[in-house]
C-alpha cells in the first residue's frame, strides 16, 4: 500500500501540487484524473521518489520514502514515465533484460521470459526498440515496470495513444495486477478509461477536488429523473407519470419523472404506468456522465 | 555493484550497435601509433639523417641514462617514452564526447526517467557511465599498446625494445595513463549533468583536454622529465582527484532539475 501525505510541492514561486493526501490500497487501482499541468505527473513523480516534496510525506507500507530508504523502496515501485524511454539500440529483450539486471532479479531470464508473454510480445523480442511502433513502445515501457513484480504500480498515462486493441490488452494487464495484490496509481487524460479500469477516481488540480468511486462521484451530480422508455407514444402517459412529477415530460419514447426520492417511489410509479396500461421497455435513473462530473469539478469558482 | 555491473553492460552493448562512436578513439589510437615511427625511425630514414647524429637531441635524451644503449638508440628510448605518454592519452580524447553524452544524451532520449525510478543510486549510475566510457577506450588503446611495443620491437635499435619494458612504461601504462582518463571522463560526466544541451557538454569537455595536452608538450620539448617515483606519485593523486571528483559529481547531480527543467 503506498500513502501520499499532505504532499505540497512547489517549483520557485509555482505551486504544482497542493496538500495532497491519498492512499491507493493493495489491489486497488486509482485513477488521477485533471486537467495538462494539474500536476498529475509531479505527484507520480514524488511517489516514485524522483524528485521530493516541498513538504508531506509518501510512505510504502509505513515506510516513509526519504532519501536513505529511497533506493530500496524504489525497488518496490514499478514505475512508467510519460514517455516510454526505451534503449533504441536495444532489443526488447535486452530492455527488459537490462532492467532486470538493474532490480538484481535472482532469475532474471525467466521474468523477462513471462512477461514477453503475458504482453504478447514474444515475436518482437529480438527487435531493436527503434523499429517498434508508439503502441509497441508503449507495451514494452509497461512491461519494463512489472519487470521485478512490484507490489506498487505508478503509471503515467499507460494507454497514451494506443491503438484499441492495445489498450485493451493494458487494462486487462492492469486488472490482473490488481488481482494479484498491487496498488496501482494510473494517471490519465481518458475518463473513459478511469471508469472502466479504476475503483477510485482522484481529480486532481493542483489540489485534490475529489475521490472516490465513479459511481459515487457521478451520484453527485445525479438529477434525481427517473427516465422510463415504453412502446409506442409516452404522451398517453403524461397524466399519469404527473401524479409523482408536475413536470414530467416527454424526450422522444421517454418519459423523464422526477418522483422525489427516486430509490422509493419508482416502484410505485412502474406499477401506476403498467396499471395505466404503459409497456414498459425501460427503467432507469439518470445518471450524468462521468466527464459531465470532472468538467463540473474542475470548472467550480470556489475551489 | 550489481547495479554498476548492469548498468555497464547495457552500455557496452548499446556502443557495439553504435561502433561509428568509437571510431574517433581507434582514428587517434591508429595516428598516435603512426606518428612515433613516423618520427623516430621514417624520417631519420628518408633523410639520411640518424637521430643519434643531432647533438641537441643527444643532449635530451640523456636524462634516460641507460648508457649501455648507442646514443641513437638512447635518443629513440627518448621519444618512444615521450610518445607513450601521448599514446595512453589521447585516446581519452575520443571517449570524451561519451562521457559528455553520458546523462544530457539519457535525458533527451527520455530514458532517464525510468532509470532513475530504479534502485539505481546516483553513485552508481556514474561510475557506470565512466567505466562505460573507460573501459572499451582501455581495451582499444591497450590493443594498440601491443602493436607498439610489437613495433618497437621490430624497427627499434637493438636493446630500446627490452629498455622500454620498464617500471617508468609500467607505470605510465597501468597507473597515470588509466587514472588520467578517470579524471577527464568523470569531468566530463559533471558537466553532462549540469548542461542541458549535449553540444554544450561536449563544448566544455574540449577544454578538460588542455592540461593533459601541457603536460604531453611539457614533456617534448624536455622541460619535465618525470621519475618512475614522481610518476607513480601523479598517478596516486589523480586515482585521488577522480574520487574527489565522483564525490563532487554526486553532489552535483541534481536529479529534480534534470527531470523537471532541461527539455
Amino acid at each position: 500500500m503506498i500513502t501520499a501525505s499532505h504532499l505540497i510541492r512547489r517549483f520557485g514561486p509555482r505551486m504544482a501540487v497542493n496538500d495532497l493526501t491519498l492512499q491507493i490500497a493493495k489491489s486497488e487501482i486509482v485513477a488521477l484524473l485533471g486537467p495538462n499541468g494539474a500536476g498529475k505527473t509531479t505527484t507520480l513523480r514524488m511517489m516514485a521518489g524522483l524528485i521530493a516534496p516541498s513538504s508531506g510525506t509518501v510512505s510504502i507500507d509505513g515506510i516513509e520514502l526519504t532519501r536513505a530508504t529511497g533506493s530500496a523502496l524504489r525497488g518496490r515501485i514499478g514505475f512508467l514515465s510519460e514517455s516510454p524511454g526505451l534503449w533504441d539500440r536495444l532489443t526488447v529483450r535486452e530492455n527488459l533484460s537490462a532492467y532486470a539486471d538493474l532490480y538484481a532479479l535472482a532469475n532474471a531470464e525467466r521474468a523477462v521470459d513471462q512477461l514477453l508473454d503475458a504482453f504478447e510480445l514474444r515475436d518482437r523480442a529480438e527487435t531493436r526498440a527503434a523499429e517498434l511502433s508508439k503502441g509497441m513502445r508503449q507495451k514494452v515501457a509497461l512491461a519494463r515496470a512489472l519487470v521485478h513484480n512490484p507490489p506498487v504500480l505508478l503509471l503515467d498515462e499507460p494507454t497514451s495513444g494506443l491503438d484499441p486493441e492495445i489498450t485493451r490488452t493494458v487494462r486487462q494487464l492492469l486488472a490482473d495486477r490488481r488481482a494479484a495484490g498491487c496498488a496501482i496509481l494510473v494517471s490519465t487524460h481518458n475518463l473513459d478509461e478511469a471508469e472502466r479500469i479504476a475503483d477510485r477516481v482522484a481529480v486532481l488540480q493542483e489540489r485534490l477536488i475529489a475521490v472516490g468511486p465513479p459511481s459515487a462521484l457521478r451520484q453527485r451530480l445525479t438529477t434525481g429523473r427517473v427516465l422510463v422508455r415504453v412502446v409506442g407514444d409516452p404522451s398517453k402517459l403524461l397524466k399519469v407519470a404527473r401524479r409523482f412529477d408536475p413536470d414530467a415530460a416527454v424526450d422522444g419514447p421517454t418519459l423523464a419523472i422526477r418522483p422525489g426520492d427516486a430509490g422509493e417511489k419508482t416502484p410505485a410509479l412502474v406499477s401506476a404506468l403498467v396499471t395505466a396500461g404503459a409497456e414498459i421497455l425501460e427503467v432507469r435513473q439518470e445518471m450524468p456522465a462521468l466527464e459531465d462530473v470532472y468538467l463540473h469539478l474542475i470548472n467550480q469558482p470556489d475551489r | 555493484m550489481k547495479s554498476i555491473r548492469a548498468l555497464i553492460a547495457k552500455e557496452f552493448l548499446d556502443l557495439r550497435r553504435n561502433r561509428a562512436a568509437l571510431v574517433p578513439v581507434a582514428m587517434i589510437t591508429v595516428l598516435s601509433l603512426a606518428l612515433p615511427f613516423a618520427v623516430t625511425i621514417g624520417i631519420p630514414v628518408a633523410t639520411g639523417f640518424p637521430l643519434g647524429d643531432d647533438p641537441g637531441l643527444q643532449r635530451l635524451s640523456a636524462v634516460v641514462g641507460r648508457d649501455e644503449l648507442s646514443p641513437n638508440g638512447r635518443i629513440e628510448l627518448f621519444l618512444f617514452q615521450q610518445f607513450l605518454m601521448l599514446f595512453l592519452l589521447t585516446p581519452i580524447t575520443g571517449a570524451m564526447s561519451l562521457a559528455a553524452h553520458a546523462v544530457i544524451g539519457e535525458k533527451q532520449t527520455h530514458t532517464l526517467e525510468p532509470l532513475l525510478a530504479t534502485p539505481v543510486t546516483t553513485l552508481e549510475l556514474l561510475v557506470a557511465k565512466v567505466f562505460g566510457a573507460l573501459l572499451p577506450t582501455l581495451a582499444i588503446s591497450m590493443a594498440g599498446l601491443v602493436l607498439y611495443f610489437a613495433g618497437i620491437a621490430a624497427l627499434g635499435d637493438p636493446g630500446v625494445f627490452n629498455a622500454m619494458l620498464s617500471a617508468r612504461s609500467a607505470t605510465l601504462i597501468f597507473i597515470v595513463g588509466p587514472a588520467a582518463a578517470l579524471v577527464a571522463l568523470q569531468g566530463a560526466l559533471v558537466i553532462s549533468s549540469r548542461v542541458n544541451d549535449a553540444r554544450t557538454a561536449q563544448q566544455f569537455a574540449v577544454l578538460l583536454i588542455m592540461p593533459l595536452a601541457v603536460g604531453i608538450i611539457g614533456q617534448f620539448v624536455g622541460r619535465m622529465w618525470l621519475s618512475v617515483s614522481l610518476l607513480a606519485f601523479v598517478g596516486l593523486g589523480l586515482f585521488g582527484i577522480w574520487i574527489l571528483l565522483t564525490l563532487v559529481s554526486v553532489a552535483l547531480f541534481d536529479r529534480e532539475s534534470i527531470l523537471t527543467r532541461w527539455r
